[in-house]
């Protein structure tokens, strides 16, 4: 698929820890409505909305039936989608690709800091029979991932620690992120272990924020202002939520997803053909772990490029530019639209400081969190 | 048009407390049903055989997950013995309190089988855990087993 479905317009309200002066409803369209003045369109012409959300990160039971308002989406077609942003800009796609509408909005959006008990929010997201009882933190299960992982691998924690030193420096000059800061790799490796080898700095913290996102066809898009972004391919995998069964080293979800997507984006070396990726980075090693899936490196090779700059924003394949979780905030289902946020302003030249000398095709991927098992990939191109 | 003022005074911003009561029951279904049973009347444990892709659920379930085969009644015996296949020490409650005591908690692979169980380890230092340490389930006496996965204290060392 080329040149089918392009991003015409993207906005933001930025990352924030906590956002007590406007409702979620009002970060959303504060997103929506910066997204319509970037595409150049009022809500009235767009076809379809689609909407990410889950009700119990919202608060509310039947939690899709609040969100056409503040996109501008009443009396229009509009769907939810449980999970994560790039799965909700693949189902966009779908309606261009079919036909159905010429312009599509996808929207997405963490207002974490309304949820005061987020521990028993993922507990209730455990296997009633086989894990919920023993009452043990959601971040063990990726501890022991992490585990298996260094230890398949053969990559290290001082690595992982190398990607938080990375990110949360990448997120000092960007103004949209909430977690900017000048760490050093002793900082990350000494701080208070949770799960052991996770510390508390390699946990991504909580962010509030929104990000819309306008699709049209390629026929639409000469008629639109602006600076299209081409969505080359999109694709997501889910491999299983029982710990009996699921894969503990490799993020196979990830995998799956990427490879569908770079086969039909037409993609054979990822790593030459891809200049960035912006990567689920929620947890430290998850960086490693998504580099080594999305096929940017050999396996158990992540760990050493990160330690000699090679995803750094000067280095080889620059990944995270903005800053990713670690740097930006855990977004829950808004991570990939964090993710496809700074690919697209990469893309078109507008990254600020931030800015990559090459950045022509990109690769975004989001993760759902513990305890899921579900990646999502989206091959983007200027 | 986006948000022309935004609130000043951070006492201005006005929130309601909100709860979700809900309560529920999970049935455990006719594996979980199968599982929980012998684990509680006779302590031993048993998994679900699929011939045709040779793998062995632990815990068991009624449908093999790669060729969607109905497995139910392919019940074998499984032998209390599994190897740490990945483990952690957490310092941590899941509502992100300290723990008085941390707790190391693994991923137990069980011999003979494709599956395992996701538990804790005691009588041991996690100092001395590895990954590949040979472990036995120790349970509750069948007085307290209620038929759960708690009828299993911990997992130790063999
Ligand atoms: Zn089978």
């Amino acid at each position: 698929m080329d040149k089918k479905v392009a991003i015409v317009g993207i906005g933001t309200t930025g990352f924030r820890a906590t956002t007590p002066d406007v409702s979620y409803r009002e970060l959303t369209y504060e997103a929506a409505t910066k997204a319509y003045l970037d595409a150049g369109i009022e809500p009235q012409e767009v076809g379809a909305f689609v909407a990410t959300s889950e009700d119990f990160l919202e608060g509310y039971s039947i939690s899709d039936e609040y969100s056409p308002d503040q996109l501008g989406a009443v009396l229009k077609s509009i769907h939810t989608v449980p999970g994560d942003f790039i799965q909700g800009l693949g189902n966009g796609v779908m309606l261009i690709m079919s036909g159905y509408a010429d312009i599509v909005v996808v929207q997405g959006m963490s207002k974490a800091s309304n949820m005061v008990t987020k521990g028993d929010l993922l507990t209730f997201a455990a296997d009633p029979f086989a894990w919920r009882p023993l009452q043990e933190s959601p971040h063990a299960i990726a501890a022991m991932e992490m585990n298996r992982f260094l230890y398949e691998s053969g990559n290290t924690i001082e690595q992982c620690a190398q990607v938080v030193v990375k990110n949360r420096r990448n997120a000092l000059l960007n103004p949209r992120a909430a977690l900017g800061a000048a760490l050093e790799l002793e900082d990350v490796l000494n701080a208070d272990p949770v799960a052991e080898p996770l510390c508390r700095l390699d946990i991504a913290q909580h962010a509030d924020g929104a990000v819309v996102c306008v699709l049209a066809s390629q026929e639409k898009v000469g008629s639109l202002k602006g600076n299209p972004i081409w969505v080359r391919d999109v694709s997501w995998a889910t491999e299983t939520n029982a710990l009996d069964s699921r894969t503990w080293g490799e993020a196979v979800y990830m995998q799956l997803a990427a490879e569908k997507a770079y086969r039909m984006a037409g993609i054979r070396t990822p790593a030459k053909e891809i200049d960035f990726a912006e990567l689920n980075d929620e947890y430290s090693y998850k960086e490693l772990q998504h580099i080594e899936a999305l096929g940017l490196c050999a396996w158990g090779e992540s760990g050493k490029l990160s330690e000699i700059g090679w995803s750094e924003r000067t280095g080889e394949f620059p990944v995270n530019t903005a800053g990713g979780c670690l740097g930006c905030g855990h977004l829950f289902e808004l991570d990939g639209g964090q993710k496809v946020l700074d690919a697209v302003l990469q893309l078109r030249g507008q990254a600020g400081e931030l800015q990559l000398k090459t950045a022509n095709t990109a690769v975004a991927a989001g993760w759902r969190g513990v305890p899921t098992t579900t990646g999502a990939v989206v091959v983007l191109g200027n | 048009m986006a948000l022309i003022e935004r609130l000043q005074n951070r006492p201005d911003a006005t929130y309601w407390p909100g709860k979700i009561p809900m309560t529920y029951i999970y049935t455990a279904g006719r594996a979980g049903e199968a599982f929980f049973k012998k684990l509680r009347d006779s302590g031993k444990f048993i998994g679900a055989r699929c011939e045709d892709c040779d793998l062995t659920y632990f815990p068991p379930r009624i449908f093999c997950e790669c060729c969607f085969n109905r497995i139910e009644g392919n019940w074998v015996n499984v032998k209390n013995r599994g190897v740490v296949h990945t483990l952690t020490i957490c310092h941590e409650t899941y509502d992100d309190k300290p723990k008085e005591t941390p707790s190391i908690v693994a991923f137990i692979r069980f011999e003979d089988t494709d599956g395992g169980m996701f538990h804790r380890l005691g009588d041991v230092d996690y100092e001395d855990c590895y990954i590949g340490m040979p472990v036995e389930a120790v349970l509750k006496p069948k007085t307290q087993r209620k038929g759960g996965i708690l009828d299993i204290k911990h997992f130790r060392p063999l």
